[in-house]
């Protein structure tokens, strides 16, 4: 982990700038990192880290400026940029993994490129050259094992490993740990040491501050699309980091004054869910907007999910209006008055080819007809009024909803229980994806559902927006509850600091 | 399209291209009458029209329920030997002198129960439906023939299943039951919560879930009526023959699914439409009379007809995307 000054960086960004289409992602941005470094890269969504990966694996051209690798510029066009850089040794490890389940360890890691003789597969030749990968990174695994019988640790490393295969000079690792619990990223952080032993440049994004302090050397901050500092990380406090990190963003919209406290809605006590939960408990009162705020793999989800009964919980009671709810199955949950929207729009919140109409009416069918016989008029009646409510923006109600704009797709689906009438809402990351003014709106949405007498969740990984939005916000970190700010004392300076934590 | 207003031209070209599969079979289907009326002797005439519309009958009433099979992210593959497996059990049935309403009744249930049980291991033991109607394919193809011999069940005289197969106003019963259940399965799938859940389901189940619809009994109802559909489609090949027969309606499966692939329904589900399938169950009826009238020889009308078949879709499916790539 030595740093030796005295060498050419492996890896340089001078002046680069990167626009895109209404957002200049990057921002004569000036970098260095050399061979057996391991900076960690710092900021939060928006800020510019994945637009700089992309500007070193040559997934995009800079507007302006030099991406340097290896003494010596990138110089190739759009087409050939990528294997370009892939040749001077850039390697990136993606959050979503890339690995074949059902194939072995030893096939994965050689991927389409396995050592054969006349087309078939030398196994023995294979497997031999795995465990030598394997063994690089420390790590103790048989190559014939299923990528699926691996836990997700282990299919990190297997991920690590495939790109340590080809000599690599720069690995970068896109928050590698972030759907890990802590015994099992120490795994992949030991393995990351190993690397940056063995001379190799290291990019690691992350956003846990204890694991920054473990392997990193310096930790570089963006804010706006700029590199804002690079600091050692010895000595580097945690407050003045996340400062550097938000900037001195004032707020633009009046700080929340909570109503006096409601009535207890829900009650949620001793909930536990190996090993994403342990002995979560809160109270969520009527009228109240009580937010989340954790890191991407703090157990947002999984929270909601087990109250929604979408996910059988190990442990824990909840109850509602006094009422326990033992073992109550989702629909179970809708019918009592609960509603819940996903965290990915796409994948589990809309049914992109039907209309708004019927994304919206799905919740309750029997509040616009009669023994299951649908009447149009009072589809198009029901859908109206939450399109006018929720200020869709729809050419038509029966418009389908894959061409609408994100943010009105997500004003749809907060819409659907408003039409069932539910009063407990668990909204989970309903602004991501959404544009500003689009955000703005579903804020001032949420703040009227709860006025109305609803009791709304708001999970946000936008630390920013809790103070917004809420009277009331829980840092869950690591699957436990660590804190607790009210409004109007919520920062968040204060909110970010107890994530990170550390 | 030129001569019309210009202020009509925005909404006319939307509801063009909503229609634009419909339209475009319905060319194909005269394109067909074309052909077939100039080359085929006899294509035209009423006896032979009324044969079109008898056969339609045999794909129609099981096209139906694989309609929504497939809207629903399903297939059901069982469709043949469940209709031959009904007209055996139902001649049986009537040969031990059971009542023969109640007879017809219990045949409709016993296929309903069947189609259910493909249903029920789809929904809630995971067995992809492909697999599930499969083995119920082979199941119900092997019961019939291991019980007949192969042989023909015959059901002597019966006024009642005799009187099924007799023409009213010109038209035969089977004629005239699928067209009324066309208009059921039409408003069911257009108006109903069930109907429109079977989209839902078909186009994101996991969306479909968190709305808090019943996939499950979504998946089972549609299994059961295709169970449903193919038990009558089976007690009217009993009124048609006289016999229950083992062998008979072979293949059925993959003209229905063919009439409703050709109609525009995605097998990938959540899109489809009844009158697309109505229309595809003329398309591959219209090509199976055409091709038999002419005379050509049975192994090539196969050829012929799978030549076609790939021809309509591919036909449809650019259509469809020239349409879409318009308005966009």
């Amino acid at each position: 982990m030595s740093t030796d000054s005295g060498t050419a960086p492996v890896v340089a960004l001078a002046n680069c700038s990167k626009q895109y289409p209404g957002v200049l992602a990057l921002q004569n941005a000036e970098f260095e990192l050399r061979a057996g470094e391991v900076r960690a890269l710092l900021g939060k969504n928006g800020a510019g880290k994945s637009t700089m990966i992309r500007l070193l694996t040559g997934a995009e051209l800079p507007d302006s400026g030099t991406v340097t690798i290896g003494g010596a510029p990138l110089v190739e066009g759009p087409s050939r940029r990528a294997a370009e850089a892939y040749e001077r040794g850039v390697r990136v490890v993606y959050q979503e993994l890339s690995l074949v389940m059902e194939m072995s360890v030893a096939e994965n890691l050689f991927l389409g490129r396995w050592p054969r003789r006349s087309g078939v597969i030398q196994q023995s030749e294979m497997t031999a050259a795995a465990e030598v990968a394997l063994s690089r990174l420390g790590v103790n695994l048989a190559p014939n094992r299923t990528v699926a019988s691996l836990s997700p640790a282990e299919r990190q490393l297997v991920e690590i490993a495939r790109v340590l295969i080809g000599h690599p000079k720069v690995v970068i690792l896109d928050e590698p740990t972030s759907s890990l619990a802590d015994a099992e990223a120490k795994l992949v952080l030991s393995a990351v040491q190993r690397i940056a032993a063995e001379g190799i440049a290291v990019i690691y994004v992350s956003h846990r501050m204890a694991e920054i302090r473990q392997i990193a050397d310096s930790v570089t901050v963006m804010r706006d699309g700029r590199i804002v500092e690079t600091v050692p990380i010895e000595g580097a406090d945690t407050r003045e980091i996340v400062r550097l990190m938000l900037g001195t963003e004032a707020a633009e919209r009046a700080a929340i004054m909570p109503p006096p406290r409601g009535t207890p809605v829900l009650e949620v006590r001793n909930i536990a869910l190996a090993p994403k939960l342990s002995d979560v408990s809160f109270t969520l009162h009527r009228g109240e907007v009580l937010g989340i705020a954790g890191l991407l793999g703090s157990g947002r989800t999984e929270l909601l999910e087990t109250i929604m009964g979408h996910r059988p919980r190990d442990a824990g009671t909840i109850r509602h209006d006094g009422r326990n709810l033992s073992g109550s199955s989702y629909r179970a949950m809708v019918r009592r008055g609960f509603g819940f929207t996903p965290e990915s729009r796409k994948d589990a919140g809309i049914v992109p080819m039907l209309g708004v109409d019927e994304n919206t009416v799905a919740t309750d069918f029997g509040a616009v007809g009669r023994w299951g016989i649908l009447s149009p008029r009072r589809i198009a009646d029901a859908t109206r009024r939450v399109v006018d409510r929720l200020h869709v923006k729809t050419a038509r109600t029966d418009t389908p909803i894959g061409t609408l704009s994100g943010g009105n797709q997500q004003k749809v689906v907060i819409g659907r229980w408003v039409h069932a009438g539910s009063d407990v809402l668990l909204l989970d990351e309903p602004t991501r994806g959404v544009d500003v003014e689009a955000k703005a709106q579903i804020y001032d949405i949420i703040r009227e559902l709860a006025a109305e007498g609803r009791a709304v969740i708001f999970v946000s990984s936008e630390i920013e927006e809790l103070p917004l939005v809420c009277d009331r916000v829980l840092v869950l970190r690591g699957g436990r509850l660590v804190e607790e700010l009210t409004a109007p004392g919520i920062d968040p300076d204060g909110l970010l600091a107890a994530c990170l934590a550390a | 399209m030129t001569a019309t207003p210009t202020q009509l031209r925005p909404t006319r070209r939307i509801a063009l291209g909503q229609h634009m599969n419909e339209l475009s079979l319905l060319a194909g289907i005269v394109v067909l009458y074309l052909v077939f009326a100039s080359t085929a002797n006899g294509f035209l005439g009423l006896y032979n029209q009324v044969n079109i519309l008898r056969d339609a009958a045999t794909i129609g009433i099981a096209a139906w329920a694989m309609t929504l099979i497939i809207i629903s992210g399903e297939i059901d593959v069982s469709t043949g030997p469940m209709v031959a497996f009904i007209s055996v059990v139902l001649a049986y049935m009537l040969q031990w002198g059971w009542p023969t309403v109640p007879s017809m009744a219990l045949a409709l249930v016993v296929g309903g129960a069947l189609g259910g049980l493909a249903g029920v291991l789809r929904a809630h033991f995971d067995v992809p439906s492909f697999v599930a109607t499969l083995g119920l394919w082979s199941v119900l193809r092997g019961a019939s023939l291991f019980f007949t011999d192969a042989l023909p069940v015959s059901i002597g005289r019966n006024d009642v299943v005799d009187a099924l197969d007799r023409s009213v106003l010109g038209l035969p019963p089977a004629v005239l039951i699928m067209l009324v259940l066309f208009l059921v399965f039409w408003f069911v799938s257009k108006r109903t919560a069930f109907g429109r859940s079977i989209y839902a389901v078909g186009g994101n189940p996991q969306a479909a879930f968190l709305s808090g619809i019943n996939v499950r009994r979504i998946r089972i109802t549609v299994f059961v009526l295709g169970g449903l559909m193919a038990a009558l489609s089976g007690v009217l090949l009993l009124s048609r023959l006289g016999s229950g027969n083992a062998t008979a309606a072979s293949g059925l499966e993959f003209d229905v699914i063919a009439a409703v692939v050709v109609g525009g329904t995605a097998l990938s589900g959540g899109r489809g439409s009844m009158v697309g399938t109505l229309l595809g169950v003329l398309v591959i009826t219209l090509i199976g009379n055409g091709l038999i009238l002419l005379g050509i020889n049975p192994f090539v009308q196969q050829v012929v007809r799978g030549v076609i078949i790939v021809a309509a879709v591919l036909a449809n499916i650019y259509a469809i995307k020239r349409s879409q790539g318009r308005r966009g």
